[in-house]
């Protein structure tokens, strides 16, 4: 019985399925998602988590300052108070029930913090300033002047004209991520490409398969095949990872845009990477043996570094250029949508050129392949390459 | 029947298919043989369409062959290529369903074909943990796999062990008899004497001869072998007779005609014992040697 499935695709399934059964790369795909679940739970735990302390003064002046440390808005910080004789507190210390005990010498001048074996440096803190204010506020009050004259904090006002701190902190973490994501997918699915290329060429089985099917469908199965696992991993990665910070009881600012923006990086990493594989594809042809890989790959590598790098400094007119050159702009363009409103062309205007680019490197990998991958006597240059008849 | 008409091809310059026409008619057993280099190979290549001709035509059945009409060949390329670390099965069944095979057909042909070589208890085992023989016998399944319309093999002989060569030969006459175009390149001469139907011999990129065995048989003039008692030197200066090879009482000889033969059998009768006096047809073997030199 004959079947209609195109042989393009046949080639991709068993792309596929090869990878799926290979145990390096189940294995770091779990890793991976571990680390994403792993970091945002650690992160809200640590966030959520908030300390009690109980202190008891023995004197009026170390309750003033008790209540001082009370006024004083903390966040993530509770704090009951009370007041007692220095034995019953000092009874209560031993027993646990208190973390401290806050007692006031020479006349309200000096104060001491006693703990049990220690004493937490956050209290301590907070009660440091405490003291420093009461002492101040006493020392204002007898020279007749109040604490409102004092300059202040609000003296100083810090803006920024473009964005804000925290949304710029955000748009350096996921312009890390979006960097990471993209190298790791370029090296751990662009890298098979080639390998795969070279292994047929180097069993030979390329002759057998070039009879059966056109070596276009073979090149395009190769690529669709990895095309798809990559996509698949970055949209597992990306959902359970927005899915978990979603879920988590700590607040995350921006999710709402990062999710949009995660949207257009998809598209961006798969335009991105299609060149990419691509570039592989042809790469693989030329090479005769996987150690001539090593030598052919590295100018590749060393563009996926430098994204790398654009995605975590590039900055101001450089980011901009960066954003419409392919490759780098599937990490640069998404790192712009985060921190600004940018017009609805610009990011348009990047894919057209990176989706042109695309099928360019595709119909030039194809025409190498073609005349290289039959081709047996050692490794060849590009130029030598383009010279060789079909 | 597939026809090749005037195919050249140059590699840089140098020509390596000069004007090749030959057929392979349906059938029977076509053996292509040459020396190395003298062409065979990439002959092959520019039929199953992966080296392009510079010119000329290659059509089967009147049809002149396109790419949509190849993947109904089966090929065994010289250089033989499978994946070594892919079961025997998994391949089997990826180039099948590659072929247009479904799943399950090109499941259950695989398997027939694999105890049809006797590897049946084999097919869950890594290529590579085979035996360079049985490795081979999986090359040979997988040009079988689709059932093809036109069979071209590329040294399927070299590296069987004579069981696997008897195999190899039932499966190749298995194809002819269904009307099967086979062509098939072979060092192994003697092979050919016993196995082809049909033989063309290449010789530095020009076809010699393109005909059938027994055709080329019978264009070799009949020879006649002597065995006598005596020395027989004086055969040379017999007329009417040339002498091929002498080795004291025994010669080999051409007659320009069979009263010539009966005159120098008579004569040698004069001279003493005749052990020997037979007609000698000479094998394929021979008659390649004759022709390419």
């Amino acid at each position: 019985m004959k079947t209609t499935t195109p042989a393009w695709l046949i080639v991709a399934l068993r792309e596929v399925e090869t990878k799926l059964r290979d145990k390096a790369f189940i294995i770091s795909t779990i890793g991976t998602l571990v680390v994403i679940i792993g970091s945002i739970v650690v992160s809200s735990f640590l966030g959520s988590r908030s300390t009690e302390f109980s202190v008891t003064a023995t004197d009026e002046s170390s309750y003033r300052v008790l209540t001082q440390v009370q006024n004083d808005k903390l966040e993530d910080v509770g704090l009951s108070i009370a007041k007692s004789t220095e034995q019953e507190a000092r009874e209560q210390l031993t027993n646990g029930d208190l973390d401290a005990i806050l007692s006031s010498n020479n006349g309200g001048q000096e104060f001491s913090l006693t703990g049990d074996d220690s004493v937490d440096d956050q209290l301590r803190r907070l009660v440091t300033d405490a003291v420093d204010s009461v002492l101040t506020e006493q020392m204002l009050s007898s020279a007749g002047l109040s604490i409102e004259n004092l300059p202040s904090d609000d003296a100083l006002t810090v803006t920024q004209l473009q964005g804000d701190a925290d949304r710029n902190s955000m748009v350096k973490a996921m312009g890390f991520l979006f960097s990471f994501l993209f190298y790791m997918a370029a090296l751990l699915f662009g890298m098979p490409i080639a390998n795969s290329v070279i292994e047929e060429k180097q069993n030979r089985v390329v002759e057998i398969l070039a009879s059966t099917i056109r070596l276009r469908h073979l090149l395009t199965g190769k690529i669709v095949g990895n095309v798809i696992l990559a996509m698949i991993q970055l949209l597992v990665f990306l959902s359970v990872g927005l899915f978990a910070a979603y879920l988590s009881p700590l607040e995350i600012p921006f999710l709402g845009v990062v999710s949009q923006v995660a949207g257009w990086f998809v598209v961006f990493f798969l335009g991105g990477f299609l060149v990419l594989a691509g570039i592989w594809a042809a790469l693989g042809s030329l090479a005769t043996r996987t150690e001539d890989l090593q030598q052919s790959s590295g100018p590749v590598v060393t563009v996926l570094i430098a994204v790398l790098f654009i995605g975590l400094y590039a900055k101001d007119g450089f980011l901009v250029v960066a954003s419409y050159i392919p490759i780098a702009s599937s990490v640069a363009m998404p790192i712009r949508l985060l921190s600004g409103d940018l017009a609805l062309w610009e990011p348009i205007l990047s894919l057209v050129i990176l989706l042109a680019t695309c099928w360019a490197v595709l119909l030039f990998a194809e025409k190498i392949y073609r005349r290289a991958v039959m081709h047996t006597g050692g490794a060849l240059t590009l130029r030598k390459a383009m010279k060789l008849e079909v | 029947m597939l026809e090749l008409q005037n195919v050249s091809r140059s590699f840089s310059e140098r020509l390596v298919l000069d004007d090749v026409s030959f057929t392979v008619p349906g059938g029977a057993l076509t053996g292509f043989v040459g020396a190395n280099g003298a062409g065979k190979t990439t002959t092959m290549r520019i039929i199953m369409g992966l080296l392009a001709a510079n010119s000329g035509k290659i059509s089967l059945n009147g049809v002149e062959l396109s790419s949509d009409t190849r993947p109904n060949f089966g090929y065994m390329p010289e250089e033989r290529g499978l994946y070594p670390k892919q079961p025997v099965i998994d391949q089997l069944i990826y180039l099948g369903q590659l072929h247009g095979l479904s799943r399950s057909t090109a499941r259950s042909r695989a398997m027939e074909l694999l105890s049809r070589f006797g590897l049946e208890s084999r097919f869950k085992a890594k290529l590579e943990s085979l035996s360079l023989g049985n490795q081979q016998r999986v090359q040979v399944a997988a040009s079988l796999l689709h059932e093809p319309d036109v069979l071209i093999l590329d040294e399927p002989f070299s590296g069987l062990d004579p069981i696997a060569v008897d195999a190899m030969s039932s499966i190749l006459r298995d194809y002819a008899s269904r009307g099967v175009p086979v062509l098939f390149s072979s060092h192994q001469l003697d092979l050919l004497d016993v196995l082809v139907d049909h033989l063309v011999i290449i010789q530095d990129g020009k076809i010699l001869a393109n005909s059938s065995a027994d055709d080329l048989r019978a264009s070799q003039a009949s020879r006649h072998r002597m065995s006598l008692g005596s020395d027989t030197g004086w055969l040379r200066s017999e007329p009417g007779v040339t002498v091929i090879d002498i080795s004291g009482p025994d010669a080999l000889v051409n007659f320009d005609s069979e009263a010539t033969a009966q005159l120098v059998l008579s004569k040698a009768m004069e001279r003493g014992t005749v052990n020997e006096f037979s007609i000698h047809r000479p094998s394929l073997a021979d008659i390649y040697r004759e022709i390419i030199r």
